[in-house]
């Protein structure tokens, strides 16, 4: 579905992605752990294209997307959703939906017809902001919502361009717990053919959802394993009990 | 994102209205300044399109403007090209000018995006002032206004002329509600609220502005052709990027992202130019000190304050009727 081969970016001296190498079966939920400045989110950016890398190659289904941009990437069934919220702040929350879902559509471009009223826009704008537990407030403006709904929001966009496969980069970061198990049911919940990778911070909604753990440190894909291999490591422990050195 | 609210409709019917009737019982001069208002009104209407709603200020749309005017103008009075067919290819020239520099401009954003525009504008006004073929700093004379005999109507006619240009605006104001409320103007707002997510939602945003100047400069050539057709003679001054910072003040005037508020700021600008400039040359110090009021005022511009007030009224109405 998803393939990684080789890849390595740098910013001139430093390297922040080491030759990074992972295949996704379709339907695979990858989480991403690692500590903080192990290149998780630039990962992401290679993945998407709002990076090049410097070297190395991404595939999806055996073809290669490493030449084309962050747009043609997403229409090729990609979608991600943001660490820090990335949203239409001056219009609703069902304008935000309605414009990734026309987006995915791609009905961007008529020029008489309303992408916002039509059926298949809308009845994709009901369905997500369902997923994502937000219909109550679809009409008010973003700005005016809480941090939690916007988190929701911000994977609604990703989820309402209907992708094959959806990049989440902590979905749960600034939340609570009650809203970290609301995040837990949402991805059980999402359609099984839907490949997806996660970068997550929190330990219990990793082992939860995730198929399978790969694991990065400075740069370095360090481990890769089912959860329950992920538990029983001594890398994992040592970078997550903070003692962990590069050269160790 | 755009909405025609009732308050909108009204105010559109209540200006043009008001146009009509000032034309029809004013006298030439009053005509005079309906055709002058409804060239600046299109123009605005075309500078709103991409700069209240696509987020793209631009100092080139008196360029594109004059561009459509010089290319109607050419092909009617050096070549005697029929008029109708003449205006649509001034028109694709405007739309054509406009997508290649927005093509380029595009690439850049903010400041760098106007400078670009500016820069390419003011070549565009060097190009033709040069121009001894076509005519220079002396201008163009000779060019026919449409020949409207066969539907019975005589363009000739000054207060024929001047309705013909008020339902140019009207037309040019449809048309831009119309794409505005379209998924193409969804997009091009969304754009505008947040372009790297734009893009990473799949949407090719650099080819979306690009399409959007194109539609934009098309309306400003429909503003070219008519300001050709009122005084039959075209100069270089009309591509000068003064013309374009006129319009500009004339959309923030009036209330930038509102459509309906350009069309009124046009009014109110002709009106108080003509009407100070009775008594004083100093016209622009009164255009000046209300563009200081309406920007101090919250920057909504005249339309938008009305909005916003209502708006007030509307919600303190509401809390009335809950408490």
């Amino acid at each position: 579905m998803l393939e990684v081969r080789n890849l390595c970016k740098s910013f001139g001296g430093l390297e922040v992605t080491k030759n990074v190498s992972f295949a996704l079966e379709p339907g695979e939920r990858r989480v991403i752990l690692g500590p903080n400045g192990a290149g998780k989110t630039t990962l992401f950016n290679l993945l998407v294209g709002e990076l090049l890398p410097s070297s190395g190659d991404i595939l999806i289904d055996g073809a290669s997307i490493t030449g084309l941009s962050v747009d043609q990437r997403a229409l090729a069934g990609m979608s991600r959703s943001y660490q820090k919220n990335n949203l239409f702040e001056d219009l609703t929350v069902r304008e935000n939906l309605a414009l990734a879902a026309s987006a995915g559509l791609s009905k961007t471009r008529w020029l008489a017809r309303d992408s916002f009223h039509d059926p298949e826009v809308r009845s994709i704008v009901q369905d997500v902001a369902q997923q994502v537990a937000i219909t109550d407030i679809l009409d008010a403006p973003v700005h005016s919502a809480s941090y939690g709904n916007r988190r929701q929001l911000e994977v609604g966009l990703a989820l309402a361009t209907r992708p094959k496969i959806l990049l989440m980069d902590e979905p749960t970061s600034g939340v609570g717990p009650g809203m970290i198990s609301a995040f837990n049911q949402l991805i059980s919940g999402l359609p099984r053919e839907l490949t997806v990778v996660i970068i997550e911070h929190d330990l219990d909604l990793a082992f939860d959802v995730a198929d399978r753990i790969t694991v990065l440190n400075y740069g370095d894909v360090v481990f890769e394993g089912t959860p329950a291999e992920t538990r029983g490591n001594q890398i994992v422990r040592d970078i997550y009990l903070g003692d962990w050195q590069a050269d160790a | 994102m755009f909405h025609q609210t009732p308050t909108r409709s009204v105010t559109l019917a209540i200006v043009l209205a008001g146009l009509v009737a000032y034309a029809t019982f004013g006298g030439f001069f009053a005509r005079e300044i309906v055709i002058e208002i409804a060239i600046l009104a299109i123009l605005a209407i075309s500078l709103d399109f991409v700069a209240g709603f696509g987020g793209m200020v631009s100092l080139f749309h008196g360029a594109v403007m004059g561009l459509s005017a010089y290319g109607y103008s050419v092909l009617t009075a050096k070549f005697g090209i029929h008029p109708i067919p003449a205006a649509f290819a001034g028109i694709f020239m405007a739309a054509t000018f406009g997508a290649a520099v927005a093509a380029i401009a595009s690439r850049t954003s903010g400041i760098f995006f106007i400078m670009a525009t500016l820069a390419f504008g003011q070549m565009l006004y060097t190009v033709i002032f040069k121009s001894r073929w076509l005519g220079g700093d002396d201008g163009m004379g000779g060019i026919p206004r449409f020949d409207a005999s066969w539907i019975g109507l005589d363009f000739n006619d000054s207060l024929q002329f001047a309705i013909f240009a008020v339902f140019g605006i009207a037309v040019c104001y449809g048309v831009a509600a119309l794409l505005l409320r379209s998924a193409f103007g969804r997009t091009m707002c969304g754009i505008h609220g947040n372009e790297p997510r734009m893009r990473a939602l799949g949407v090719s945003t650099w080819k979306h502005k690009t399409a959007a100047f194109a539609i934009s400069s098309a309306i400003a050539g429909i503003a070219g052709i008519f300001a050709a057709q009122h005084t039959q003679y075209i100069s270089p001054e009309l591509l000068f990027w003064t013309v374009s910072g006129e319009v500009l003040i004339v959309v923030i005037l009036g209330g930038l992202g509102t459509l309906v508020g350009p069309v009124l700021g046009a009014a109110v600008f002709v009106l108080l130019k003509h009407e100070v400039g009775n008594y004083t040359n100093h016209w622009h110090i009164v255009i000046g000190l209300l563009l200081i009021v309406t920007v101090m005022a919250g920057g909504r511009g005249i339309y938008g304050q009305l909005e916003h007030w209502l708006a007030g009224k509307y919600a303190k109405a509401r809390e009335g009727l809950n408490a």
